[in-house]
């Protein structure tokens, strides 16, 4: 009787495939069962943190949206304030408000279109399309403030580069609005959905001691139990000033991780609220040139993007272009560290569920 | 009683130009603003595109935004699947001149040095509107009697 | 808090401690390679259980590699900034992939971009790149718009023109 051989087929989660972004992946599977699962990234790596070197700061900050291209205020956020720590500038107090109502608006966005990326995924088309219609109205807010749609180029050192006038408070209100309606809609169509809970519930659970081993950060971490938001544990900006919550949820699986989602987006329309309503009259930002060079020094300065804990180190020697600019993305352990750890033990279907439960963004991972 | 006349198609470029599969690859960032495309808003579906999983059931492969090294050798791979007559579509600056990242080692800068181009529709990303001018013009080419490759 | 921890830390590592600052929910310290391993692992009982990430800068001039590593306590909501100065001929360092898994990604990242090796990490292949046989690109002697003009542009006086 001839010796028969057992072997394992690779199925790649390929980098051209409807359910993965840009992102390719390399699963070991039995049957139905994955085994193991080896991630390889690199499709979108442009050398960020090498390129900036070569730019003076106004131009960084152009070229800083495109580092996550779902949340691109956060980026520039990081990089402006960061340089600002180093030379210890103040701020103009209406150039703060502005920069957060932008912010927490994006970080609406960023939910509401992985919303829409999770149903698609899931084979849900409905709430798809319905959340891709709901994207255009911050999308025509950005479009009224900062004259760009996805990529505004908005901030500067010093505040923000233009005022927002009373038509786009009036339009934010308006949309604020809508967006609350909308959550119920969400909620009785979505999250409610009985075929939504099946395919979610119990499915790549986290205990929090393993969350906190794997580096998870943002809604991933605050799923497992953790409360670690730095917009309390660390605050910056104006966020001493608004009242919000932070949810956390005890199941660690991918349904938490969704419902934690959901009520960010409530909070962040609340902030958005508060802010507008106190909004101070005055100058919008420092006017400095734009070969200002940041004196010698360096800072670390740590923010809460929609997907986690960002960080920006940078270091000045003096001349306009900074020395060296890194970055720390969210997503480095979303895709790379708790996606294969996950996906261990559980069927090829549940493998796109778990993956976008995590909220990756791929250009976020390769920078 | 009206007597219903049927409508006669009177070229193989009419009978492909409405009716092109586009292939389902979330390139690179110009790709964000396709996106009001496949929804409700401004719809492809009426124009005829549908998004296939597969590049042997595709007409058209829509290069959206920057393309590194690696991912060049995967373009080329997916181009050769696709069967004949296909077209290529470049959308932003960045495969056509290099666009914001010209300094950088990983991307390439020309996309056709790969694989031939037929429209490039400029912009940063460009804006639904545009891309949707582009599409008009590249159905009315097809229409006219662009052969594909 | 912090009080607590730079006194345990002064009187447990004398020699390796080469400077210690403190600010409002922040501690920095500036450390010798020697006792580097020890060191974090002594952070890491204190409470610093969220490893944040490692980078690198190069400091041709001084010819020297600065290594930061960054960490979190959750319990007591406190940050940690290790730094430590390795040379740049043949730059190694001991992983701490088995104090925090987390790790592993983060020096895998150094390794292919700056050169640095982590003794000890279990995957150290390339992560972004694809057949890269230039120096580790993000050290300051490699120069990306040379290399770029040189490999995608035609030779012109008045202004670079794509190949092709």
């Amino acid at each position: 009787m001839e010796e028969r051989e057992i072997a394992f087929l690779t199925v790649p989660f390929g980098p051209q495939h409807p359910a993965s972004g840009h992102f390719h992946a390399l699963m070991k599977v039995d049957g139905e069962t994955v085994l193991e699962l080896e991630p390889h990234p690199g499709y979108l790596h442009r050398g960020f943190e090498k390129l900036m070197e070569y730019r003076i700061h106004p131009q960084n900050c152009v070229l800083a949206d495109r580092l996550d291209i779902l949340d691109p205020f956060p980026c520039e956020l990081g990089y402006v304030n960061a340089v600002e720590k180093i030379a210890g500038l103040e701020v103009p107090k209406r150039g703060r408000y502005i920069r957060i109502i932008m912010t927490e608006l994006g970080r609406i966005l960023s939910h509401i279109t992985w919303i829409g990326v999770l149903s698609m995924v899931l084979g849900f088309d409905s709430a798809n399309k319905i959340a891709w219609g709901d994207r255009e109205k911050i999308i025509r807010l950005n479009e009224m403030a900062t004259g760009g749609r996805i990529y505004p180029c908005y901030l500067c050192v010093g505040g923000a580069r233009r005022d927002i006038s009373q038509e786009f408070v009036d339009e934010t209100s308006k949309a604020l609005d809508y967006l609350e309606g909308q959550l119920s809609f969400y909620d009785y169509f979505v999250f409610k959905n009985e075929t939504f809970v099946m395919r979610m519930e119990k499915v790549g659970r986290m205990t929090a001691e393993e969350a906190i081993d794997l580096g998870a950060t943002g809604p991933n971490l605050r799923a497992c139990g953790i409360d670690y938001d730095v917009r309390k544990d660390e605050p910056y900006e104006v966020y001493p000033e608004v009242e919000f919550n932070v949810i956390t949820r005890e199941e660690g699986d991918a349904y938490a991780r969704s419902l934690c989602r959901r009520y960010e987006i409530a909070e962040s329309i609340s902030i958005v609220r508060q802010l507008l309503n106190n909004l101070p009259d005055g100058a919008f930002r420092m006017e400095l040139s734009p070969v200002w060079a940041a004196p010698e020094g360096e800072s670390y300065f740590c923010l809460e993007a929609a997907r986690g804990e960002k960080c920006f180190h940078v270091v000045s020697d003096g001349s306009p272009f900074p020395y060296r600019v890194k970055i720390r993305p969210p997503s480095l352990s979303h895709s790379l560290v708790q996606f294969p750890y996950l996906v261990k033990g559980s069927a090829i279907a549940d493998v796109p569920a778990i993956y976008w439960s995590l909220d990756p963004g791929p250009a976020d991972v390769d920078r | 009683m009206k007597k219903l006349t049927p409508k006669v198609i009177k070229s193989k470029g009419e009978a492909r130009a409405w009716s092109v599969w586009a292939i389902n690859y979330f390139t690179a960032c110009g790709f964000m603003e396709l996106l009001p495309w496949v929804g409700s808003g401004y719809d492809m579906e009426r124009f005829g595109i549908l998004a296939v999983p597969t590049p042997r059931h595709a007409d058209v492969f829509i290069i959206a935004g920057y393309v590194t090294r690696k991912a060049a050798k995967r373009i080329k791979m997916i181009y050769d699947q696709m069967a004949s007559p296909k077209y290529v579509l470049a959308l932003g600056s960045c495969p056509m001149t290099g666009g914001m990242y010209w300094d950088s080692y990983a991307t390439i800068k020309r996309v056709d040095e790969i694989i031939p181009v037929d429209l490039w529709i400029e912009g940063c990303p460009p804006k639904p509107e545009n891309i949707g001018h582009g599409i008009v013009m590249a159905a009315n080419a097809i229409k006219g009697g662009l052969e594909g490759h | 808090m912090i009080s607590n921890i730079e006194s345990d830390l002064k009187s447990k590592f004398p020699d390796s401690l080469l400077n210690v600052a403190s600010e409002d929910k922040r501690i920095t310290l500036l450390v010798k390679k020697e006792e580097l391993y020890q060191i974090l692992s002594q952070l890491k009982d204190t409470g610093f259980n969220h490893f944040s990430d490692v980078s690198a800068v190069d400091y041709i001039a001084d010819k020297e590699f600065e290594l930061i590593y960054h960490l979190w306590s959750h319990r007591e909501k406190i940050r940690a900034i290790v730094k430590v100065r390795i040379p740049r001929e043949a730059p190694a360092v001991k992983s701490v992939f088995d104090l925090w898994t987390g790790a592993q990604i983060h020096e895998r990242e150094d390794h292919e971009l700056f050169g640095i090796d982590f003794e000890g990490n279990p995957n150290l292949s390339p992560l972004f790149l694809e057949d890269w046989e230039e120096i580790p690109p993000f050290r300051k002697d490699f120069d990306t718009r040379k290399y770029v003009k040189e490999k995608y542009y035609q030779e012109d006086e008045q202004y670079p023109i794509v190949k092709g």
